[in-house]
């Protein structure tokens, strides 16, 4: 038995990229450097305009569901590339055999859906390939902004954003007319509301918050301001969990919901808090544009009764938002045709009849400027949430993220520590703070192992 | 019986002998193919992973039993371990017991509707893990689940069953539910197996049933008994599945360590540490092993002592 | 000798339990366990016949206000081009094939174990206990990395291969087997001169039988609700047994994130529903083994 191929060698190979390596796939891991090569940059797109026209098969994992049409869409258009769409598991358990295939050498896709907050963690093991090799910087400008900047990772490009999730205000309008509750704008309204609701019935809550949703309180974190992950270079990396000024904003607030028991530390999509969300037990679902499908989905029968709401901030002056969720299009070092994988992942996400149809037809929220400006996406009246254009609200929730935020490159095994830390303290009533530092204790742990230099500084 | 294919052997005792060792080698050689190829090679993998170190900056380096230092020491790792060693302590007891008295309620005659207890009360098992998790999730559901909607009926607060206190009762009640059907056909077989004359005998005695059961089916079941026992505690040991499927209803309760295998599970699938994992993994089933072997022991030298 | 084969259970045992006195006490009881088994499975029913709109909305442990049942079924086997009944098909060959061989290799094995004294039939043994002890979960990695070299990942036989091997199956079998087929026997049949394995097929495997088929049926639900490894060794939904594919639709039904998030609760439940049925039918096939397998183990002089 041999040892594993280690990344290394893998490396190695990207550091032999050119033009002729790349289009005959060579497994290029994007380039070492910060920039593409300037020289390569024009031609290596010409290579992938190129592919579009000669025969080739890819294989795209993903698990958006309904995808398939789209796909169908880019194969019509282009009849000699043969898309297989493989549903090859869900988030984590996805990254697991996506990174078990890449070790193992052979069995990885060509094209490969990876949600944002994964998506440094690939780009820094090169097990991406940096798309800016491949011109893929010209794109820039068809995403907005806080699409882009998170595929935009050391200088590189590693992968082509697809949905987003900014994130905004779900609530049930009825339970809010009824205990004369206006949608609040700032997070002390919030609070306000969140005190009228317990009044009304102690069993009643605003909002929930789950103890395992890792990335639920890091968008709200984002949200508050906050930069509490910082990467520099490929091994420097600083958490100030403990000392960010955003996630002391967050502390603030949350602590006192969470403190005098106003919100309920439940987790989401289980039975118990679907019922809660169509009986009216909770009135709000602070989260990603990507919710209203669930919504209509799941309890059809609360039809008529939401509206959607900008975030609630801590000034009001200054408005800020965060995103939750959302997937870019990656592209794997092992396939065989590096330039057409690039080329489908390029035409799925800012073809402007792809991303029509990955809004109609797989019910994903844009990533691209064309799109969330268009009229007709953001002026369309929605029956389920009684006749509001609930895209305008989403659309401008999209203009207003705050740009700056960065994922940890293990973000995946941060967040999966973070019910053992801070979850304990959502759900047990602890110290926030103690339970944060506690969080950044196990970060810090795990990345000095991984060989990253880790500082706490601020 | 038509003639043998093969003639006796008479000449002496060391040919048949020789026979018989090729023969029972020869029955036993595609089980070990079959194990050697699905079970021993990727656990000498694993095995020879737990030697090495990989990291995401610096990538493979041979790091000799440095991974078994750092699992002995593993708070994290301990606490699942002591806490797999309660649940063991507590549930399969209670499980085996009730796995036995239905064994012994089917097989004894007295029942109405035997085989319709003997499906209903294995069908559990046949339920997979997804669904289970949806089942238990309105089973244990405080507000609108069957805890709550009782509790409601009653006009009492019950406890919240996937509070940390309650947690290990629930996962044990999930266990019980799902493996005393299973635990109670391997006793069941056990009984079929027992020579009808001895009954027979017992009751010409004057034996009644509770003496029959007593001194007769007990004595029997000795070995399944063992086998269920050892097979529970190896379960225990690995106790993966429901804290995994509850996880979801409970994430603050079930933390990622809860049990060792989850430990092993989470270090390898979202930390991508698959050579400490690997490590976990293998002291885990050594003290499995030793556990396990020190039960067998122990009821083989009562066994004697009888 | 005669006696020992025809004493055994079977013809004897029902003749005799019906002349047993049936006890109330004791049926109360097993009634008792009865609902705790059936509690759960019953939820599943109630709510594998709702329509999509009640699932949240009723009392959980009743039927909603449509019977739904048929439209769901027939929703879920259209559902994704009907990639249920593969699934479906899928689980069934990898139960068949596995299931059977693994029953087949324990009881051959077991067969070996106890009644043959081979020299290191103790270390095997051993061995085989040791191994089992370590947790599954943590070989996954290491499993996936070597059939990835011998180039079976993503293929049926990932699946097939390792659950061929049953460690419980072997355990079982040994044990039952020193009791059940006894050594006067196969000493009377040596004498005889039939050959090893002779005797095993024609007269220790019908001894074997209830061992036999509580191995294959262990087996059978073993592999029926293998999840853990075809989830790892799978990539492509075509190859994927119902677990893996339910799984799927629930991580689906989960994931507002992406996607248009179908409804899939209902397919799941419902799903789920029809995978166990087979289960149960499997069951209630096997278990006549139990009780005539034995009646046919008289061995002729």
């Amino acid at each position: 038995m041999r040892t594993l191929p280690s990344r290394v060698v893998i490396t190695g190979a990207a550091a032999a990229l050119s033009l002729s390596l790349a289009s005959c796939g060579g497994g290029s891991g994007g380039g070492a450097s910060d920039a593409a090569p300037a020289a390569a940059a024009p031609s290596a797109s010409a290579a992938v305009q190129d592919a579009l026209t000669k025969p080739a098969e890819l294989t795209f994992w993903t698990w958006v569901t309904g995808i398939e049409k789209t796909v169908a869409r880019f194969e019509a258009k282009y009849p000699n590339i043969k898309v297989n769409v493989v549903n090859a598991g869900q988030s984590a358990d996805q990254y697991t055999k996506l990174q078990t295939a890449i070790k193992a050498g052979s069995g990885a896709p060509d094209v490969a859906q990876v949600e944002y907050f994964a998506l440094p963690q690939f780009a820094l093991s090169k097990q991406v390939v940096n798309l800016a090799d491949y011109g893929a910087g010209a794109l820039k400008d068809k995403f907005a902004a806080s699409a882009w900047a998170q595929v935009a990772i050391n200088g590189g490009v590693y992968g082509i954003p697809q949905d987003t999730g900014p994130m905004a205000m779900f609530y049930r309008k009825d339970i809010f007319d009824k205990l004369k509750i206006e949608p609040p704008k700032t997070w002390a309204e919030f609070v306000e509301a969140a005190k009228k609701v317990k009044a009304d019935n102690p069993d009643n809550f605003l909002t929930t918050v789950d103890p395992g949703d890792a990335g639920g309180v890091d968008s709200m974190i984002w949200q508050a301001g906050g930069t509490p992950f910082k990467t520099s270079g490929e091994s420097n990396v600083s958490v100030s969990l403990a000392t960010d000024p955003g996630v002391k904003q967050w502390v603030s607030t949350w602590s006192t919901l969470l403190g005098e028991k106003l919100v309920d530390p439940q987790p989401g999509w289980t039975d118990e808090w679907w019922k809660g969300m169509g009986s009216g037990k909770y009135a709000v679902w602070l989260t990603g544009a990507w919710a209203p499908n669930g919504i209509v989905n799941s309890i059809p029968k609360t039809r008529g009764k939401w509206a959607v709401a900008p975030m609630p901030q801590y000034d009001a002056a200054q408005p800020m938002n965060a995103e939750n969720g959302g997937s870019s299009v990656a592209v794997i070092p092992q396939s065989k045709n590096i330039p057409a994988a690039v080329a489908f992942a390029e035409w799925l996400n800012s073809d402007p009849e792809a991303v029509k149809s990955l809004n109609e037809e797989a019910g994903l929220f844009p990533a691209t400027k064309a799109l969330l400006d268009d009229p007709a996406f953001r002026d369309a009246p929605l029956d389920f949430f009684g006749g509001q254009k609930i895209n305008q609200v989403l659309s401008d929730a999209s203009a207003a993220v705050r740009p700056g935020w960065q994922y940890l490159p293990f973000q995946v095994y941060a967040n999966s520590v973070f019910k053992d830390t801070v979850g304990q303290a959502i759900d047990g009533g602890g110290d926030l703070n103690a339970a944060l530092k506690a969080w950044q204790d196990r970060i810090t742990a795990f990345g000095t192992e991984q060989g990253f230099t880790l500082s706490s500084g601020g | 019986m038509t003639a043998p294919a093969v003639p006796a052997p008479r000449s002496g005792l060391a040919r048949p002998f020789l026979r018989l060792r090729v023969a029972g080698y020869a029955f036993f050689l595609p089980f070990l193919v079959a194990f050697l190829v699905t079970v021993v090679a990727p656990l000498a993998y694993a095995i020879y992973l737990s030697f090495f170190q990989d990291r995401m900056i610096g990538g493979t380096v041979f790091s000799g039993l440095a991974n078994y230092a750092r699992a002995i020491g593993d708070a994290l790792f301990g606490a699942g371990l002591l806490r797999v060693a309660l649940f063991l302590v507590v549930q399969v007891p209670i499980m085996l017991l009730i796995a036995l008295g239905c064994a012994l309620a089917i097989d004894s005659g007295r029942l109405r509707w035997p085989s319709l207890f003997r499906i209903t009360i294995f069908m559990p098992y046949a339920v997979p893990a997804v669904v289970a998790a949806l089942m238990w999730g309105y089973m244990y559901g405080d507000e609108f689940g069957l805890v709550g909607q009782i509790g409601d009926a009653l006009g009492v607060a019950l406890p919240d069953l996937l509070s940390r206190s309650w947690m290990l009762a629930s996962i044990g009640n999930m266990v019980t539910w799902e493996f005393v059907g299973y635990n109670m056909i391997i006793l069941y077989a056990a009984l079929r197996a027992v020579p009808e004359e001895l009954y027979e005998a017992a009751e010409m005695d004057g034996a009644g049933a509770i003496r029959i059961a007593w001194s007769i089916k007990l004595p029997a079941l000795r070995p399944a008994l063992l086998v269920a026992t050892v097979f529970s505690i190896i379960g225990s040991f690995q106790l993966f599945n429901e804290p995994n499927i509850l996880q979801t209803l409970a994430p603050a309760v079930i933390t990622t360590s809860y049990t060792p295998n989850m430990y092993a599970y989470n270090l390898a699938f979202n930390g991508q540490q698959i050579n400490y994992s690997a490590a976990v993994a293998v002291v885990l089933g050594l003290v499995t092993v030793v556990v396990a072997y020190a039960v067998q022991l122990l009821t083989a030298r009562r066994e004697k002592t009888l | 000798m005669t006696a020992v084969a025809a004493g055994r259970p079977g013809a004897h045992r029902s003749a005799k339990a019906r002349r047993r006195r049936r006890s109330p006490a004791l049926t109360v009881i097993m009634l008792v366990m009865f609902v705790y088994a059936v509690l759960p499975l019953f939820w599943l029913l109630a709510n594998a016949s709702k329509s999509g709109g009640d699932l949240f909305s009723t009392f959980g442990l009743w039927f909603g206000g449509d019977f739904h049942l048929f439209a769901n079924i027939g929703d879920t086997l259209s559902y994704q081009d009907g990639i249920f009944l593969r699934w479906f098909g899928n689980t069934v060959l990898y139960s068949v094939v596995g299931a059977g061989g693994a029953a087949l290799l324990a009881t051959i094995g077991g067969y070996a174990l106890a009644k043959y004294d081979f020299p290191g039939r103790r270390l095997l043994f051993a061995m085989v206990l040791g191994a089992i002890s370590i947790p599954g979960t943590a070989l996954a990695v290491p499993t996936y990395l070597l059939f990835s070299r011998v180039g079976i990942v993503d293929t049926p036989w990932a699946v097939l291969i390792p659950s061929l091997c049953s460690p419980f199956g072997l355990y079982l079998m040994r044990v039952y087997a020193a009791d059940a087929v006894p050594d006067s026997i196969l000493e009377s049949a040596r004498i005889d001169g039939a050959g090893e394995f002779r005797i095993f097929r024609t007269i220790a495997l019908r001894l074997l039988a209830p061992g036999f088929v509580t191995v294959l049926l262990f087996a059978l639900v073993a592999t029926w609700n293998n999840y853990f490894l075809p989830l790892i060794v799978l990539n492509t939904p075509d190859w994927f047994p119902l677990t893996v594919g339910l799984n799927q639709w629930n991580a689906q039904a989960n994931s507002g994130t992406s996607g248009a998030g179908d409804a899939t609760y209902q397919l799941i439940l419902t799903g789920s529903l029809l995978s166990i049925v087979p289960l149960i039918i499997a069951f209630l096939v096997l278990q006549r083994f139990w009780q005539s397998g034995l009646a046919t183990g008289s061995v002729k002089q």
